[in-house]
């Protein structure tokens, strides 16, 4: 080790400048596309998150006094679930992705620079085409579209959506298999698939999904919009027609979506956990074959979003597979928690973010398999319920796991540090009124309040107070964090190359890396969670006498910080 | 194989072309599985398929037409594997006669298209998958016919011919497809 204990000579470590508007044209470099992706997403989410204000505010009261008729919030809700997925979560999954995949793996690029950025040039034109619906009327049938709201009763701007829905699909595949390529023949020498980061291996899960399951959205859109504009009749009965085709083929495709919004996540869980509580991952085979697992049983389930209009006998069969997958999802829990016994855990803002995702998403998978029993399921069908359990699940699930990202992975993308104590103030706030957003519609959904109404029954407003107060924490809390990135843009702490003092290869250059990732061939650490041993000691140390140091003062430095760090 | 002579770079990026073109097909042969199984659900609510009253669709002709398809296909694989042991002249006369046969298909299958009589849900399903399988067969014959003009230029060797393999994987990928639609529509 002490013969590469100074920096090589030669080597020109000037950290990457960029400017706005690099960001803002065509470029096949993919770090800058992972950032276009984010910064889209981020962008989606506000717009969602202000569509989710409005419903929280319309549902203050029983009565309808914010919107002006049941379209005008028909038209709310289908928006705020369109944009959520398809322009926030799936886009920032994807931005991740596109950042960490090729830096994790020693790479220089992509398989396929170019056809990366085509992928992503597809999605602003799809945000657009999705908005232009209000010029055209807008899309009104919830995100699910179900037919015949959203063939015979629906206006213009259902067709726009179904297009902005294929582009959206395009690119995904597009990018998917992008990564598959990626991950299969861009390793370096000496990682083999099971010396790759977890995240990588969410990500190989996710694209196996993508590829696979989105053509089943392409189908289903293509005869959506052949019934509203070519005068076909797929889904209308009264001409022969199944409305349950559509609903068999677009949860063909969406419920593996789940697990497409998801698993980067899991990912993601699996490497700040394990940085934060200085340990190996427990389970690491468990952990990166359960993500197979999920991608393989998440073709079996997709009917139990149909308990009540499907075929009585197919069921039993679609509950027994739907509960299943709680197993491999469960193996993951554990494999977590086993990971952070014991450790010496830092409590930073991304290891917050993580521990929240661990909680929360337990409840949303528990409600998840309660909604996967038939009798419960009919029972809280079409109510709140329901609408809590996914919200556990992909904002507590999804969007904890995306901020806990951010977190950690901020430092890597712009050079500079994320003010720690902003950080704790958005965990605590969006923790409080994530809770009491989403907790009490599970109470108001078992008392019976349908979802996609405006107007309720007296009875239930109380709760709905609650649920809308808690919103608007939530709501601000977002902000709270937008500010925290405007400060570390202006004046945040350098953070050198590796703050966190992580394994993966993405630490082992400067932040942000240079244009070609790494100054020569990196070498992996052997072990990417092999913290604690000596050896991960010395390779740390090394790292940071090469790229530099995080410029927190208060840091210990050199054996010091590592007993601190517990190296 | 020329191949060899290629550097650790070229190598890796032709690696990784074979990937995603097979990442590719395994994907978007899902849209035509997704169409057969819609197929296969519509006609589930029907007592008879076709439906009473309605007329079968002619068979001879898009027997024909299926046959040439397969056949065109093993001209572009032998035009491939002739590239590949450097006999451009071999790649060009399989090349042809692939294109030639390809385009038969697509007009016995437009002649299908448009005299197919007006029935609803039967002529809609036929004429959808039919139209959808003829947009990829157009579209890729088109890059069939665009690497047969270069390959008529001298444009391929042992060592360089990715278009041809490329054009070829996707031309067996129509086949492919074409099989999946024929069973659903002629013979099941």
């Amino acid at each position: 080790m002490a013969t590469i204990s100074r920096p090589l000579p030669g080597l020109d470590l000037k950290p990457r400048s960029l400017r706005v508007s690099d960001y803002l044209r065509w470029s096949v470099d993919h770090k800058i596309i992972g950032v276009q992706y984010m910064a889209l997403a981020i962008f989606g989410f506000i717009i969602g998150g202000t569509l989710a204000m409005l419903i929280r505010w319309e549902l203050l009261t029983p009565a309808l006094d914010v919107m002006a008729d049941g379209q005008a919030y028909n038209q709310l809700f289908t928006m705020h679930g369109s944009v959520m997925i398809f322009a926030w979560i799936i886009p920032m999954m994807a931005g991740f992705g596109n950042y960490l995949v090729p830096l994790m793996l020693g790479a220089k690029d992509m398989a396929f620079p170019w056809l990366n950025a085509f992928a992503f040039w597809l999605l602003p034109p799809s945000l657009l085409l999705m908005f232009m619906g209000y010029f055209a009327g807008q899309a009104e049938a919830g995100w699910t579209s179900y037919p015949p709201l959203s063939t015979l009763y629906s206006m213009d701007g259902q067709t726009l959506w179904a297009l902005a829905l294929h582009l959206a699909g395009i690119s995904s595949i597009l990018g998917a298999i992008n990564f598959i390529v990626t991950i299969k023949n861009m390793r370096p020498e000496g990682m083999g698939y099971f010396q790759m980061p977890l995240f990588v291996w969410a990500v190989l899960a996710t694209s196996i999904i993508i590829v696979m399951a989105t053509p089943f959205l392409a189908g289903a859109l293509t005869l959506l919009i052949l019934d509203r504009v070519a005068g076909t009749a797929f889904f209308d009965p009264a001409r022969g027609g199944d409305v349950l085709v559509w609903q068999n083929v677009f949860w063909f495709y969406s419920h593996p979506a789940v697990y497409i919004m998801v698993l980067p996540g899991f990912g993601m869980l699996s490497e700040v956990l394990s940085v934060n509580a200085r340990k190996p991952v427990f389970g690491y085979r468990a952990i990166a074959l359960s993500s197979m697992g999920i991608a393989l049983i998440g073709f079996t389930v997709w009917a139990h979003h149909m308990f009540t209009s499907l075929q009585p006998q197919l069921r039993i069969p679609f509950m027994i597979t739907s509960m299943i997958i709680a197993v491999p999802t469960g193996i993951k829990i554990f494999s977590w928690l086993g990971t952070i016994w014991g450790g010496k855990i830092h409590f930073r803002s991304a290891m917050l973010f993580g521990l929240g995702f661990l909680s929360m998403f337990v409840i949303g998978g528990i409600s998840g398999v309660m909604v996967a029993s038939v009798p419960f399921d009919i029972h809280v069908h079409d109510t709140y319920f329901v609408v809590s359990h996914f919200h556990f699940v992909l904002y507590g699930g999804s969007v904890f796991a995306i901020y806990a990202g951010i977190y950690h992975w901020w430092p890597k993308i712009t050079g500079r540090m994320l003010d720690e104590r902003l950080g704790k103030l958005h965990f605590v706030l969006t923790y409080i009124g994530f809770f009491f957003t989403f907790f009490p519609q599970h109470f108001v959904g078992m008392l019976g309040m349908p979802r996609r109404v405006a107007v309720y029954a007296p009875e239930f407003q109380d709760w709905n107070v609650v649920i809308s107060l808690a919103a608007f924490l939530l709501g601000i809390s977002t902000f709270v964090l937008l500010y925290a990135m405007i400060v570390s843009l202006v004046r945040g702490k350098r953070a050198g190359a590796n703050p966190w003092r992580a394994l993966t290869l993405e630490w082992a250059t400067t932040s942000p890396p240079p244009a070609s990732n790494f100054y020569g061939d990196p070498v992996p650490f052997k072990d990417p969670y092999g913290y604690g041993t000596e050896a991960a000691f010395y390779y740390l140390e090394d790292l940071e006498r090469r790229y530099g140091k995080p410029e927190d003062a208060a840091a210990p430095v050199g054996k010091a910080a590592s007993q601190a760090a517990g190296d | 194989m020329a191949e060899s002579t290629l550097t650790r770079e070229e190598r890796i990026a032709l690696a990784n072309r074979r990937t995603g073109l097979l990442v590719f097909q395994i994907s978007w042969i899902m849209v035509f599985v997704c169409l057969m199984l819609v197929n296969v659900q519509i006609r589930a609510n029907f007592a008879s398929w076709p439906p009473e009253g309605v007329v079968p669709l002619e068979r001879v002709l898009p027997t024909i037409a299926a046959l040439g398809l397969i056949v065109s296909g093993v001209f572009a694989w032998r035009g491939l594997n002739a590239i590949r042991a450097d006999r451009a002249a071999a790649l060009r006369q399989n090349w042809l006669l692939a294109i030639l046969l390809g385009a038969g298909f697509i007009a016995i299958m437009a002649y299908e298209w448009v005299t197919v009589p007006f029935s609803e849900q039967y002529g809609a399903l036929f004429r959808v998958m039919t139209a959808f399988h003829a947009l990829h067969a157009l579209v890729i014959g088109g890059m069939m016919l665009r690497v047969y003009r270069r390959a008529a230029a001298g444009a391929y060797s042992a060592a360089d011919h990715w278009a041809v393999e490329g054009a070829a994987k996707l031309w067996y990928f129509v086949v492919a497809a074409w099989m999946l639609f024929y069973a659903v529509l002629y013979i099941i």
